[in-house]
């Protein structure tokens, strides 16, 4: 079985969408840990930073001189405008509550806009990033129509790169197959939900294609009037392309110089980057991530205990002095002495009647069992002087020895 | 079976997936290769590079499989199988085809493709009955034609359509002498109708002399051949009534008007019309007075 951290082989395609002879190893980047709470949580972070400030006049709601009227004039003790002579005199001033008045906690600049990433984490998930978009199932799980192109990632000649008419764009993406993207970002079109209609947000679409190139020869003139397709250098890539919307998994079309750059760029885990200083790739926390078959590995059963598939539950513990079969688990001669202590009242019972009945005359009428219990008594008495009379002499023989002795 | 598997999993299940339709009690998946149409770890056709399917196309059933090697070429990821139209045969097929492959998608796919069978038999049977065919009305445009109707209803205007249609046929004869006229108001339609004429032909003959003459001719042959039509009963008594008439309303009455009053007369059939010349009739004079006081008026 491959192992985890196997490189294929990736093929170039002409931007005729021909197999050139060329392929590519996959760099590293692509397999390094995909981490989707890290990539959340930095394109959260990075997207605050374009924000404008916005906030309320400071004055607002404080250009009146106004003043409580105090107790004792039957009004509430909201301060009030003074003077006379308009409507608003008299009218409640200052408060939040009031028509006028100032709002609660006026918003102010210098609120804290932006927010600082540490460049270990930015990369982090920059690189996360990549690494899903190398996933299909990712990429498709995101939305893109990627299910006719020849290969994920996709990596393209260098050709595509001095390209300078949107029509050869057009026609690239169409021989690649990667045209139904696009026709996807068309189809969803509409107006904005809300009021961002009428601050400069009117329109709505989705995202497209994002091309990473090496060098720029005229590809993002050619390439920017497509509606979704994003262009990118692979020396700045960003994390708010590479994962819109927080989401990984983009559909990412490379130039066959910025795939061979990615290596230098990121590292590989036995080297480090040399572009950036001090860098390498993150180290996964499983080398081998597929949970299920790991399970099932020869390697692991081995050491691992034979399973326990009859758990013992805790028993209630009963009384043996109330319960009976609680005593007889724990002292089986009980049932003997039990028994015998019955037989015993019975036996009495019996006697004491019989007695009676000698006593008075009448004669006894005995119940069914009590009739039964005299023959069983009867019939083991006479069993009893059967055996007996059947060894009379290996009794007397074993009496006789001991007494020669 | 492949590394990824559990990630995208993991991802699919917590965050996003374009393809999962939640309900309040249900994950219902959209992806079209998905075995049972519900999201779940081992029905996902994303996160499960093994994986096998069957669907139907235009009436033939099709086993697509996909194994983890060709995850990562999306155009040649999934082979097809076309299955045999006898069931027996077809469970066969999918047997050998999914040999050693996990129980759970051979499973799905045998119900999966008898559920198949049996919706194609119910579509055949239904075709063999009467079609229906349901064609959904859109509420914005039934609403527009609508109130379009009945705005061209009304801008038709059919009742004075209908009005001038009967007061030609009328005037054509198509009636015959079934309608009673009092005698004054049917003179003075006559005799406006007359007017019309006399000013029409004045104002051709200024016009033309050459070329419209016959055409001039024809119309006042077939004018008068009309109005002797409708009138060969009258037209003994009414020379004297139309004399005293004719100077009255060449000063004051348009034709207009008067053919307005004789519709409104015509409403209300009152005297006989055709006994006039030698049986005294009773003349309705209180209507013809206000007539004419109503005209001197307007001078």
């Amino acid at each position: 079985m491959a192992s985890a951290l196997a490189r294929p082989l990736i093929t170039v395609y002409s931007e005729k969408n021909e197999k050139t002879g060329t392929s590519v190893h996959l760099p590293v980047v692509f397999k390094a840990p995909i981490r989707p709470d890290v990539v959340s949580f930095v394109h959260h972070q990075m997207s605050k930073n374009r924000r404008q400030p916005y906030a309320v006049n400071k004055d607002a709601g404080h250009q009146t001189s106004a003043e409580s009227w105090g107790t004792g004039r039957a009004v509430a003790r909201i301060p009030r405008v003074r003077g006379g002579g308009t409507h608003r005199s008299g009218q409640g001033a200052f408060g939040n509550m009031c028509r006028g008045g100032r709002m609660f906690a006026p918003t102010k600049t210098w609120r804290r806009w932006h927010r600082r990433i540490n460049v270990n984490q930015r990369r982090f998930a920059l690189v996360s990033s990549i690494a899903a978009s190398g996933v299909p199932a990712l990429v498709m799980s995101k939305g893109h129509m990627v299910h006719d192109i020849p290969e994920l990632p996709l990596v393209v000649s260098d050709k595509v790169q001095s390209f300078n008419k949107t029509k050869q764009a057009v026609i690239f993406l169409r021989r690649i197959k990667a045209w139904t993207d696009v026709q996807k970002v068309y189809r969803s079109r509409r107006l904005r939900a809300g009021k961002g209609k009428m601050r400069n947000r009117r329109r709505v679409q989705r995202r497209g294609p994002l091309i990473i190139y090496g060098e720029d020869q005229g590809l993002k003139l050619a390439f920017r009037n497509i509606p979704g397709v994003d262009v990118c250098s692979v020396k700045k890539l960003s994390l708010l392309k590479l994962a819109p919307g927080g989401h990984v998994g983009r559909f990412i079309i490379w130039t066959e110089s910025a795939f061979r750059a990615l290596d230098a760029i990121y590292g590989t885990w036995s080297s480090p980057s040399s572009e950036k200083k001090d860098y390498n790739l993150p180290t996964p926390k499983m080398t081998n991530t597929d949970l299920s078959r790991l399970l099932k590995a020869e390697e692991i059963r081995k050491v691992l205990r034979t399973p326990n598939k009859r758990p013992v539950r805790a028993v209630r513990k009963l009384n043996p002095l109330r319960n009976v079969r609680a005593m007889l688990k724990l002292n089986p001669y009980a049932a003997v002495l039990k028994r015998k202590a019955i037989l015993t009242i019975q036996k009495k019972h019996l006697d004491k009647q019989e007695f009676l009945a000698k006593k008075t005359g009448v004669p006894l009428q005995k119940t069914k069992q009590q009739v039964r219990y005299e023959q069983l008594i009867q019939k083991r008495k006479e069993a009893i002087q059967k055996s007996k009379a059947a060894k009379p002499k290996t009794a007397k023989k074993a009496k006789k020895a001991p007494a020669a002795k | 079976m492949q590394n990824n598997d559990d990630i995208v999993w993991s991802i699919i299940n917590k965050s996003f997936c374009s393809f999962k339709v939640n309900t309040k009690t249900q994950k219902f998946c959209r992806h079209e290769y998905n075995l049972t149409g519900l999201c779940g770890r081992y029905s996902c056709p994303l996160a499960n590079s093994q994986y096998a399917t069957i669907r139907e196309e235009k009436g033939i059933i099709y086993l697509y499989m996909r194994t983890a090697e060709r995850t990562a070429f999306p155009n040649k990821s999934w082979e097809k199988v076309k299955l045999s139209r006898n069931f027996e045969k077809a469970l066969q097929q999918i047997n050998e085809n999914l040999l050693y492959w996990p129980n759970y998608l051979k499973q799905k796919c045998k119900q999966r493709m008898l559920k198949i069978t049996q919706y194609l038999i119910r579509m055949r049977k239904l075709t063999l009955r009467r079609q229906k065919k349901l064609v959904p009305l859109q509420r914005k445009i039934e609403r527009r034609e609508n109130r379009r109707e009945e705005k061209a209803l009304i801008a038709a205007r059919i009742d004075t359509a209908i009005e001038k249609q009967l007061v030609e046929r009328l005037k054509k004869g198509v009636y015959g002498d079934i309608y009673n006229f009092p005698q004054v108001a049917f003179t003075k339609a006559l005799a406006s109708e007359e007017v019309q004429e006399e000013s029409d032909d004045e104002r051709e003959e200024e016009y033309n002399e050459g070329g419209r003459e016959e055409e001039e001719e024809m119309e006042e042959e077939t004018r008068a051949a009309l109005e002797d039509a409708t009138e060969y009963v009258e037209a003994e008594s009414d020379d004297e009534d139309m004399e005293s008439d004719e100077e009255h309303e060449f000063t004051d009455e348009g034709p207009e008007e008067s053919e307005v009053e004789d519709i409104e007369d015509m409403a209300r059939p009152s005297t006989s019309k055709g006994k006039k010349s030698k049986v005294s009739v009773e003349y309705e004079l209180e209507e013809a007075l206000p007539e004419k006081t109503k005209v001197k008026n307007r001078v």
